[in-house]
């Protein structure tokens, strides 16, 4: 991990860190990492300064993560709303994200930069994509659930983040993950950025475990809820299929059954089909982003 | 001898663990009640200064306020005298700024009627154009009508005048509102109304686009917004958290994307006091929008 900061944790940290582990681990925080501009300010030195002091308490915190044991981090770097900024801080930006971004290839954990991101672009282009799928003929409209949605996201290879952690005391999601952390747990932490500690990403650690079992137990409520709605649909799907062929609707149990089971694998083969084309969409799009002049 | 060694220290981890979310639950629920938590539990900032004083010299915590109490207030027989309606109106003046659309997310397990109609009743006097009562069971929603009549009972308890703050029911489609007829709507909310809500809009749209009515690329942020916007409710300003669990809990999530989410430790019980302080607690915020 050559560009995330050297440095192993201090005795007390690693023995703090320990106890931590004898909770739950959280698989995957995201971060609003704010506070950047703040702390330039109060330090007297330009906001391009504070965006890369910001960026080594990113080294930092990444190392504390591999150390806690988690292995997927999402960053909230640049939104479009961040374009209001003046062109030189804009430049200036995303000149310092092409540098220290540049070697991350390699790693093995995880780390997720949005870029130029709102939650609510990202939503739209999930349902465009599906729209797409039924004007290819590859999906109905009663394809669309949630468990699609999410696959058509930018982030559907990762897990839904345990912790969203937002610094400097603001206390918004603005645009960020709105999808994704409906069952997260929100820390909002008021420390600046740049003077983000170990004790602060600890004390954010330890209240997800205070949360973990209220979060898990809502989390199953709401997939239940979301299963039993599926099946309803399903079930009047099949009702109407019976009607429309003349036959009785309560009939036989077993007719009902199968005809439940053909109308799900059949949608699953649809999804199949969809997502894999998706896939190739965006595999295409990528390396003509890669090809274009720079 | 190595392997006993790692249990002894794997039992002695867990017992430490278990001490500190012990000490931790303490702490918590130490700090947490009464007063409002700009944020989540930290107790490296916790503010003691009672936040109903800051900023708002006419303003102290003052007993009297509650619906239920008798009595005059320490100094000002005019503030006692005062009816209450009228005196929440007032205050909602001296804020700097107030939510347009407040929305009450209640986390906890049990759940007051009563408590919540007074929250809403008091949102509605102090000028609060929209209010949203959400919680993740749908236990609201189910009992709408229940909440309703709290609402209405709670008005007259008051003796609000019945021409300035009588009531029509919103004509409902999938929601089911009430419309007080001194300007502000109610809307009851659960996660169907949530991604549940995303997704049927989805369908909606890929249904007019099977039908080819649509193409997939008119679908933009702003359309979606429009085929989500739901009984002209804007989005909300403020939501007000309730209980121990830091999550949203399935609260729509598109609508929250500039919401200021306060936490407050229970909704059973609340005062006015706390109540207004939480939105002394707004006013004071600058939403910086990317600036």
């Amino acid at each position: 991990m050559s560009w995330i900061k050297e440095g192993e944790l201090s005795l007390w940290e690693r023995f703090c860190a320990n106890i931590i582990k004898a909770g739950p681990v959280p698989k995957h925080i995201a971060f609003i990492m704010d506070g950047n501009r703040r702390y330039a300010k109060k330090c007297q030195v330009e906001r391009q300064e504070g965006h890369s002091q910001g960026f080594n308490k990113l080294a930092e915190t990444l190392r504390w993560c591999l150390n806690l044991g988690i292995l997927e981090v999402t960053v909230y770097a640049f939104s479009i709303e961040n374009f209001k900024r003046s062109k030189s801080e804009v430049d200036g930006l995303l000149d310092l994200a092409r540098q220290k971004f540049s070697c991350l290839m390699e790693e093995q954990c995880f780390l997720n930069v949005c870029f130029a991101y709102t939650s609510r672009h990202e939503i739209t282009n999930a349902v465009r994509e599906m729209a797409w799928g039924v004007e290819q003929g590859l999906l109905e409209p009663s394809d669309v659930s949630e468990s699609l949605l999410d696959k058509c996201l930018y982030s559907n290879h990762s897990p839904h983040p345990d912790i969203l952690i937002r610094t400097s005391g603001e206390v918004r999601l603005s645009d960020f993950l709105l999808w994704q952390t409906s069952h997260s747990c929100l820390v909002f932490q008021p420390v600046l950025w740049p003077e983000y500690t170990f004790w602060n990403l600890c004390e954010a650690i330890l209240q997800f475990q205070m949360n973990h079992g209220a979060l898990q137990k809502a989390r199953d409520m709401y997939a239940e809820e979301r299963k039993r709605h599926q099946l309803e649909r399903d079930q009047a799907a099949v009702t109407e299929q019976l009607l429309r062929e003349g036959l009785q609707a309560n009939a036989d149990a077993q007719l009902r059954r199968t005809r439940l089971h053909k109308l799900s694998a059949k949608r699953e083969e649809r999804v199949q089909g969809f997502l894999q084309a998706l896939e190739l969409k965006r595999a295409d799009w990528l390396a003509l982003l890669g090809t274009a002049p720079a | 001898m190595a392997r006993l060694q790692a249990l002894i220290q794997g039992v002695l981890r867990a017992l430490l663990w278990r001490a500190l979310q012990a000490l931790l639950c303490r702490h918590r629920a130490l700090i947490s009640a009464p007063r409002v938590r700009p944020s989540t539990w930290s107790w490296i900032w916790w503010l003691p200064k009672p936040l109903a004083n800051r900023g708002n010299p006419r303003r102290s915590p003052d007993p009297h306020l509650h619906p239920h109490s008798h009595g005059y207030p320490h100094g000002d027989p005019a503030l006692g005298a005062m009816h209450p309606g009228l005196r929440w109106h007032l205050d909602g003046r001296t804020l700097h700024k107030l939510p347009v659309h407040l929305g009450l997310l209640i986390t906890e397990l049990e759940h007051s009627f009563s408590d919540v109609a007074s929250i809403v009743v008091w949102c509605v006097a102090v000028g609060i154009s929209y209010v949203s009562v959400y919680d993740h069971q749908g236990i609201f929603k189910r009992n709408n009508s229940r909440l309703m009549e709290e609402i209405l009972k709670r008005q007259e308890l008051l003796g609000l005048d019945c021409s300035r703050y009588s009531v029509e029911l919103a004509e409902s489609n999938d929601k089911d509102g009430l419309v007080l007829n001194c300007g502000s709507a109610v809307q009851v909310l659960s996660p169907e109304d949530g991604k549940a809500g995303i997704v049927r809009a989805a369908q909606d749209f890929c249904q007019l686009v099977a039908q080819q009515q649509r193409r997939a690329t008119d679908l933009n942020v702003d359309v979606f917004d429009d085929l989500l916007r739901s009984q002209g409710f804007p989005d909300p300003d403020l939501v007000l958290k309730f209980g121990s669990v830091d999550s949203t809990l399935g609260f729509p999530p598109w609508q929250i994307r500039l919401t200021e989410i306060i936490s407050l430790p229970s909704h059973l019980n609340l005062n006015y006091e706390d109540f207004f302080s939480a939105l002394c607690l707004y006013a004071a915020s600058e939403p910086r929008l990317g600036k």
